[in-house]
């Protein structure tokens, strides 16, 4: 095989033919790099590529398999969010403020997955330090959807999202606090994953809001996720926040039947909390036959509302965002966005007591959370309200405004994945999203997988 | 605990807004301080929806305590009668680590670090390429 038809590759089958010796690393990178510069000027995905590196970690790949090594992501070619630091190659969290910042180390993650053999094609765009954006008065433009060049991708591994889906990168890492990963999956129609907090190292990733922030994989599928966790999950000493346990893969055994499997339709969310669409309506009508028709037993569930989990995470939020950020904020305020001023400064007037009131609460919810798992082994719900909207659209202010499902499971501390859905009428994609109980990230790319495969929505790619 | 009716959103006079931005150190424009009231505003509302009453005996701690992933994982291969698996993150770094990047080499400038700063356009990297690594393969 050639590398012609190399964008349109999952990790999974690229793997397998790497494996077969019947795609070269060198060859896959090279149609990958050829596409970035094709067509990343449309969305602005990428901003640095590291070709050189890329062509290196690929040769170095190719002889690896010369000398009879195998491994799942071994020549697979990925990208980094821009929070994640990278030695010796700039690291810029989207912001003048760390426009010349060139890190030391690697992160834990990127570490992890440079020993994997993976080949790094270079540093993707978020929001400004992963919360203030989309933003025009930046170095480097916000990134685009691949599915429509005029609309958001989702925030804020907004480059990991349309990389991924324009076929720019096999894979990607993205970082979650209050739905990073996901909203772009959602509104990009890929797969991302927010783990389990303390599964995967956040040591070397730029930190937004530390009690909530999780690292995590991002991809065309479920299963290309769980490949990306089996290289980056394990206990890291170094981070205080990871959890020492087991290894175990998260990529096996994820065709396992469902039958029996509990699913729980989180209905008052997405018709009552934040009304859906009516193509989510129907998007979620169809998962739940879907599931049905797998063997899974579908009931409706309950949890508190999205508004309290939100109110919780966003004054947690801002609170630590700022004390992050304060010293640089009056030093430079004006070098920031004015996005990022909007969702960050107020957190220069939330009180001790208020903060600790939203932390107070976040142990109630992560508690009645986890009750609701005593019925469920899964529970669902769409990430989004509808499907990817105009980029002008946006306002400063969303954050607080607009509740956001996907905070839901960085309060309660629980992985969620979001895989797409289905479509709209215009092909615009629109995201699923499955939460498990802590530790069940297994159960959520298994179910996410049989889910993709049972949907077969993973042919349909952007034109561009 | 069931959620509670959100006590009223406080409303705050220019002049307390002053008093606020003061005490933390802030010296805003016109602009900025229109902003950070239209964002303070958002705040104030979730800061007083989330439920205050509880007992003072509930609090033994502002942290929470995830169950053991043991229990997880043993579910996990008990559902889907999977053998149980060497961790394959750490089966692939021994298989990489003698494969990219075995000899460092020396370290290179930051990627176009005078471009990027003075036009802040999208750069190509065009240092040399294995040096990335040499920072970093001594862990």
């Amino acid at each position: 095989m050639t590398g012609a038809a190399a964008p349109s590759l999952s990790i999974a089958e690229a793997s397998r033919l790497i494996a077969a010796k019947k795609l070269s690393p060198v060859e896959l990178t090279r149609t990958i790099l050829a596409r970035i510069a094709a067509v990343d000027p449309q969305l602005n995905a990428f901003l640095l590529v590291t070709e050189r590196q890329a062509l290196a970690d690929a040769r170095a790949a190719e002889r690896a398999i010369a000398a009879g090594r195998r491994g799942p992501m071994l020549g697979i070619p990925v990208a980094y969010k821009d929070i994640y630091e990278t030695a010796s190659v700039r690291t810029t969290a989207h912001s003048r403020i760390l426009a010349d910042n060139v890190p030391s180390e690697d992160a834990e993650t990127v570490r992890r997955l440079h020993d994997a053999g993976a080949v790094m094609l270079g540093k993707l765009a978020t929001h400004e330090f992963a919360i203030g954006g989309p933003a025009f008065d930046l170095p480097w433009p916000p990134a685009r959807n691949p599915w429509d060049t005029r609309r958001f991708t989702g925030g804020s591994s907004s480059g990991s999202g349309a990389a991924v889906a324009a076929g720019l990168a096999l894979g990607a890492l993205g970082s979650d606090t209050g739905g990073s990963i996901r909203l772009p999956a959602a509104y990009c129609g890929i797969a991302g994953l927010k783990p389990t907090p303390g599964l995967v190292s956040r040591r070397g990733v730029i930190p937004l809001a530390p009690s909530l922030d999780t690292a995590g994989p991002m991809a065309w599928t479920a299963q290309d996720c769980a490949i990306l966790l089996d290289a980056l999950a394990g206990h890291d000493p170094l981070d205080p926040a990871s959890v020492p346990g087991p290894a175990m893969s998260y990529a096996s055994g994820l065709d396992a039947p469902l039958k029996g499997v509990r699913i729980g339709l989180l209905r008052r969310f997405y018709e009552h909390d934040v009304p859906g669409s009516p193509e989510i309506l129907q998007m979620m009508t169809r998962a739940a036959a879907t599931f049905r028709n797998l063997g899974c037993r579908v009931e409706e569930a309950s949890l508190p509302s999205v508004q309290e989990y939100n109110a919780v995470g966003r004054v947690i939020i801002s609170a630590e965002a700022y004390a992050l950020h304060e010293a640089t904020l009056k030093a430079r305020l004006s070098d920031f966005s004015r996005v990022f001023r909007v969702r960050v400064l107020a957190g220069a007037l939330i009180r001790a007591a208020d903060y600790i009131t939203a932390q107070r609460r976040r142990t109630d919810l992560i508690a009645e959370t986890a009750h609701a798992f005593e019925r469920f082994d899964v529970l669902i719900a769409p990430p989004t309200a509808g499907a990817a909207p105009l980029l002008t659209e946006q306002r400063p202010d969303d954050g607080f405004s607009r509740p956001m499902m996907t905070t839901v499971a960085n309060v309660a501390a629980i992985p969620s994945l979001v895989v797409c859905g289905g479509f709209t009428a215009t092909g615009l994609p629109l995201g699923l999203e499955i939460m498990g109980p802590a530790w069940g990230d297994a159960m959520v790319l298994r179910v996410g997988h049989q889910f993709e495969q049972a949907a077969g929505l993973r042919g349909r790619r952007p034109t561009l | 605990m069931a959620a509670q009716p959100a006590s009223t959103v406080p409303t705050i006079s220019p002049a307390e807004m002053q008093i606020l931005i003061s005490r933390a150190g802030l010296v805003l424009n016109p602009g900025q301080m229109a902003d950070l009231v239209l964002a303070w505003r958002q705040v104030a509302g979730l800061i007083a929806s989330i439920p205050q009453e509880r007992k003072l005996a509930d609090d033994m701690a502002l942290t929470f305590r995830l169950p053991s992933p043991k229990a997880a994982i043993t579910a996990a291969r008990a559902a889907t009668k999977a053998p149980a698996k060497e961790a394959p993150h750490a089966a692939s770094k021994a298989v990489a680590r003698k494969a990219p990047h075995a000899a460092p080499k020396p370290a290179a400038k930051p990627a176009r670090k005078g471009k990027s700063a003075a036009a802040p356009a999208k750069a190509k990297t065009k240092r040399k390429a294995p040096a990335r690594r040499s920072a970093s393969r001594g862990r």
